[in-house]
């Protein structure tokens, strides 16, 4: 597992040039909506943005600074949403997020570090298997008669903690995509949380547990693809698995499936939804979804990287897929917000935030929900129950008009199943 | 780093009751973004002892009188883009302008816009483009602030057909060293913001000086800048992701060529009839290290084109050419100009695949995006000279460039590329200006003396030959040597900062 003096070059190399803030000059569209990081635009500090965490763990690193009152709850104030990484890298070879991440793993180390709602989830998360400390045997309720499941299938449907606990109707819905589409899979009786709350926090350990866990289970299934609807579990299986062992599976998103269920004809959306429509990309199924592929080597003269590394930019995120299959909707129109693909605005769910800094991240999904609003469409279509959640309790908060739907609702409903 | 200096209780309060608690700080963790060490230069600056966030002139104008009653130094800052480091004196305080980010006025009529500090070239730039308009814009990254880049710099790509920046910057308001508002210009007679000059004195020249706001002379916290009819997409075309973009313009209106030339004087010569044909939105002499840095992404694909050896082969003595037409016709006329002037003085096109990366990205010409990529090989990167003089004195302080630059090369100390320097004429070449730039390597043991060893003998080349091509820093023992090439300007900027800020606490430098 990497270290926070991995990234001892990033630290060095930044020059506070501010692009971690701001949104990518080729997709400059005016005053509004120009910032990409939340609590930058929240706080306005340097220290609360890419660069300030850096330069933060910079001086922790070299015992410049101790873990005075405010550290902690500073550090954990971050979403982790990666903009300021994906912005980063859009010009230099850094690893932001990356540092961020060990950082947070290193506060854990010291024993500083996470906060008090973290660790409650972790004891959950040891307890029960998932982060909200429900009963374990209860992960599969969401499943209802007449989904046609195939015991041999080498594909599994990963439903993830929040979807099984607090949005079932997304897991309904995906299989009842899957059954429509003709595709066999197994829903594992015995999938535990993928980790995400726990990587993201920086208990890398019990998240090491986590997907040693879930890998097994998926080998003992003989399980080759992962099938999920939760941007949190695919970023994770894809971002963080590959750090513990190669992965033996691969990894796709019901977005994908749809998308190549109707360009093989085998889904025909025939429902006409009138229904106006702006697309909000989570961090984890866009930007920050490629495939983590470990490097060891050194970093020589000229930050010359040897051997090559392959880089993380964020170029190849999952954001053409879930458009794809909106705009095939009958009657449905899709609008872009300013800040889309990899330069999404986050919608505050991610990172711990919502446990522990829940004002914050209403406030973020606030923003986020303003500038759906900014488009005219009438509702914000995501694909990941976190988004949901923090949406929906902004929405609620605000008493606004505006609607929410995942992704496999809508793609349900023009399915007319 | 040394101790942090904190400010005396009772200042900390005055401060506080200006701005509330939500917008002062002094903690060590929200402070270790303002003390961090520049990759380009190895210097660590002292740490601040605070840092405070203005909303308002009147919060600003009462910070400004707070720091005079107590002795307290400060400066401004926006985005911290800017090359010269934010804190150069331990126990400083940091103002932040973050929060005064509105664009007031977008005048369409009488073409200038209003601004605040933190407004972002990203913002200004969109914002002006859909209403037919742009602004010179300085290849200083989108979000650097348009309004700190005015104060302080301004040379870019496009100046053939515009000018440097300071030269677009009219009415503005001010706060000065010692915490009166100002106000500049036709703003001082309620005439609006569209001239930086009232009768009498140009108080614009009197602050701003060539060399910008090193002098430290207060806060500006609102300018009103020119802005020019632009000839291209209101809204962008932007195609791919990160960091994979391409911004094509209208091929109708916007082309893009690059010529080689036989020798660095028709290189000259060329560049000079350009302008009396007042042809091309830009026309530039540029570095071609840079261009292989800024048009690869990571270092390894540096690494991989700088070693085919295609740009050393095609770029040395080059000429890029930006056209910028309303009308296909008025193109083609620019066109037939150019080729004309071209062949006069021996040019051909250079290698196709050069000059389609810059019909790729556009985006070079009005706001380049991917600016920071020049810091990729490590951070390991400087200007010196960037001085402005006639086109012709610019190529003669050029030819002296290798007596000081090629040990550095031989010696390994710098990347290897002769006539690695850009010359960008101005207002259709009634003046140019010059800028070296280096990469260096900052894995080397020696490497934070390189920057500096680079200027320091760039200076002396200077001085040996009486060329005007440096613009001066706030550096005492650099001003009292170069002073006398330029009339000895130090005595009155000496003057000026006496005068208004006699308490020595705006940007005071590093002593
Ligand atoms: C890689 C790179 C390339 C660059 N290329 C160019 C270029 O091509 N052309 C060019 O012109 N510049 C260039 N620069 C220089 C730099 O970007 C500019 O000076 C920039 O405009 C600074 O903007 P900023 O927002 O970062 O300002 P800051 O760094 O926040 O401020 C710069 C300085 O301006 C002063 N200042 C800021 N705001 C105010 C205010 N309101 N009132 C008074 N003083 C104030 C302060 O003294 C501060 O230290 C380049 C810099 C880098 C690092
Ligand atoms: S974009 Fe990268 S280099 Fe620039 S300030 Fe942010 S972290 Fe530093
Ligand atoms: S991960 Fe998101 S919230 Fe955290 S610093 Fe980066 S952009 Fe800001």
């Amino acid at each position: 597992m990497d270290k926070l003096t991995d990234y001892r070059y990033t630290m060095k190399s930044c020059n506070s040039c501010g692009q971690c803030r701001f949104i990518l000059g080729p997709m400059m569209k005016g005053w509004e909506y120009a910032e990409i990081c939340p609590i930058h635009l929240r706080y306005r500090w340097d220290a609360c943005s890419g660069q300030g965490l850096i330069n933060i763990a910079q001086e922790l690193l070299d015992g410049e600074l101790d873990y005075e009152d405010g550290l902690i709850e500073h550090i954990y104030t971050c979403t982790t949403c990666g903009a300021c990484d994906i912005n980063c890298k859009s010009v230099r070879d850094m690893e932001v997020m990356d540092t961020i991440l060990a950082l947070r793993a290193r506060c854990v180390e010291d024993g500083r570090g996470p906060l008090p709602p973290h660790q409650e989830q972790a004891r959950y998360i040891e307890a029960h298997h998932n982060i909200f400390g429900e009963p374990h045997e209860e992960r599969s309720d969401w499943l209802q008669e007449g989904i046609k499941l195939s015991e041999k299938a080498d594909v599994a449907y990963f439903a993830g903690c929040a979807t099984a606990y607090k949005h079932p109707d997304i897991a309904r819905n995906t299989v009842r995509i899957l059954n429509a589409g003709g595709l066999d899979f197994q829903v594992l009786h015995d999938e535990y949380c993928c980790g995400a709350p726990l990587w993201r926090t920086g208990q890398v350990e019990a998240a090491r547990k986590l997907a040693e866990h879930n890998t097994e289970v998926f080998r003992e299934n003989g399980i080759r693809t992962v099938v999920t609807a939760c941007a949190e579990c695919y970023g994770t299986f894809r971002g963080f698995y590959p750090r513990i062992a190669p992965p033996d599976f691969e990894v796709v998103h019901i977005s994908e499936v749809v998308q190549r269920m109707l360009r093989a004809d085998r889904l025909k959306l025939k429902g006409k939804l009138d229904i106006k429509v702006t697309y909000h990309d989570p961090c984890l199924l866009g930007r920050l979804s490629e495939p983590y592929v470990p490097w060891h080597g050194e970093i020589k003269s000229f930050g010359y990287h040897e051997p090559p590394k392959t880089w993380r930019r964020g170029t190849h995120g999952v954001y053409e897929s879930p458009r794809e299959v909106l705009k095939a909707i009958p009657g449905l129109e899709l609008v872009e917000m300013t800040r889309h693909a990899e330069n999404a605005f986050c919608c505050g769910g991610g990172g711990g935030v919502p446990a522990a800094f829940p004002d914050f991240a209403l406030w973020t999904a606030a923003e986020r929900l303003d500038e759906a609003k900014s488009t005219g469409a009438n509702a914000v279509v995501s694909a990941c129950p976190w988004c949901e959640s923090a949406f929906q309790n902004a929405i609620d908060a605000d008493k606004s008009t505006l609607q929410y739907h995942d992704f496999t609702g809508l793609v349900v409903r023009a399915l007319e199943l | 780093m040394e101790k942090v200096m904190s400010l005396p209780k009772e200042v900390y309060q005055a401060l506080l009751k200006v701005v509330g608690p939500e917008n002062i700080a002094d903690r060590p963790h929200i402070l270790a973004a303002l003390r961090h060490t520049n990759p380009q230069s190895g210097r660590q600056p002292p740490s601040p002892a605070a840092v405070i966030m203005p909303g308002s002139v009147e919060e600003v104008r009462e910070i400004v009188r707070i720091c005079n009653r107590h002795g307290v130094r400060y400066n401004a800052v926006v985005s911290m883009f800017g090359m010269g480091g934010v804190v150069s004196q331990p126990g400083m305080l940091v103002i932040s302008l973050r929060r005064m980010n509105r664009i007031i006025e977008i005048n369409e009529f009488d073409r200038y816009a209003v601004i605040e500090p933190a407004v972002r070239q990203v913002q200004l730039k969109a914002e002006v483009f859909k209403r037919g308009l742009t602004y010179p814009t300085a290849s200083a990254g989108p979000s650097c602030s348009v309004l700190a880049n005015f104060l302080t710099s301004g040379d870019h790509h496009t100046q053939q057909s515009s000018s440097r920046c300071s030269r677009y910057l009219l009415g503005y308001e001010w706060v000065t060293p010692t915490g009166e508002i100002v106000r500049v210009g036709s703003l001082a007679h309620g005439a609006g913001w569209f001239c930086p000059d009232g009768p009498g004195p140009s108080l614009r020249g009197l602050v701003r000086g060539y060399g910008g706001w090193g002098g430290g002379l207060g806060i500006v916290t609102r300018i009103a800048i020119g802005l020019d009819d632009w000839k291209g997409p209101r809204v962008l075309t932007t195609q791919g992701h990160s960091p994979d973009y391409k911004i094509p313009f209208p091929p109708d209106c916007h082309r893009v060529f690059i010529f080689k030339f036989p020798t660095l004087e028709k290189v000259r010569d060329a560049m000079t009839e350009m302008g009396k044909a007042e042809i091309g939105q830009a026309v530039l002499k540029f570095f071609y290290a840079t261009e292989a840095v800024l048009f690869t992404v990571s270092a390894n694909d540096f690494r991989d084109l700088w070693n085919s050896g295609l740009y050393q082969r095609e770029l040395p003595r080059a000429l890029w050419v930006y056209l910028a037409a309303w009308t296909p016709e008025e193109l083609a006329y620019e066109e037939r100009v150019m080729r004309d002037i071209v062949e006069e003085f021996g040019g051909e096109p250079v290698d196709a695949s050069i000059t389609r990366k810059y019909e790729e990205n556009m985006d070079f010409f009005i706001l380049v995006s991917f600016l920071q990529r020049v810091l990729k090989l490590g951070g390991g990167w400087s200007p010196t000279k960037l001085g402005a003089d006639s086109i012709h004195h610019m190529f003669e302080v050029a030819a002296a460039i290798p007596e000081f630059f090629y040990d550095f090369i031989e010696k390994g100390r710098i990347l290897d590329a002769p006539h690695n320097f850009q010359v960008i004429p101005m207002e259709y070449g009634h003046a140019a200006h010059i800028e070296l730039l280096f990469f260096f390597d900052n894995q080397r043991p020696d490497w934070q003396q390189i920057p500096a060893e680079v200027m320091q003998k760039s200076m002396e080349s200077d001085i040996r030959h009486g060329f005007h091509a440096a613009t001066p820093p706030r550096v005492k023992a650099v001003m009292e040597r170069l002073g006398p090439l330029y009339s000895n300007f130090q005595v009155w900027t000496n003057k000026i900062k006496e005068t208004f800020d006699p308490n020595n606490v705006s940007n005071p430098g590093p002593g």
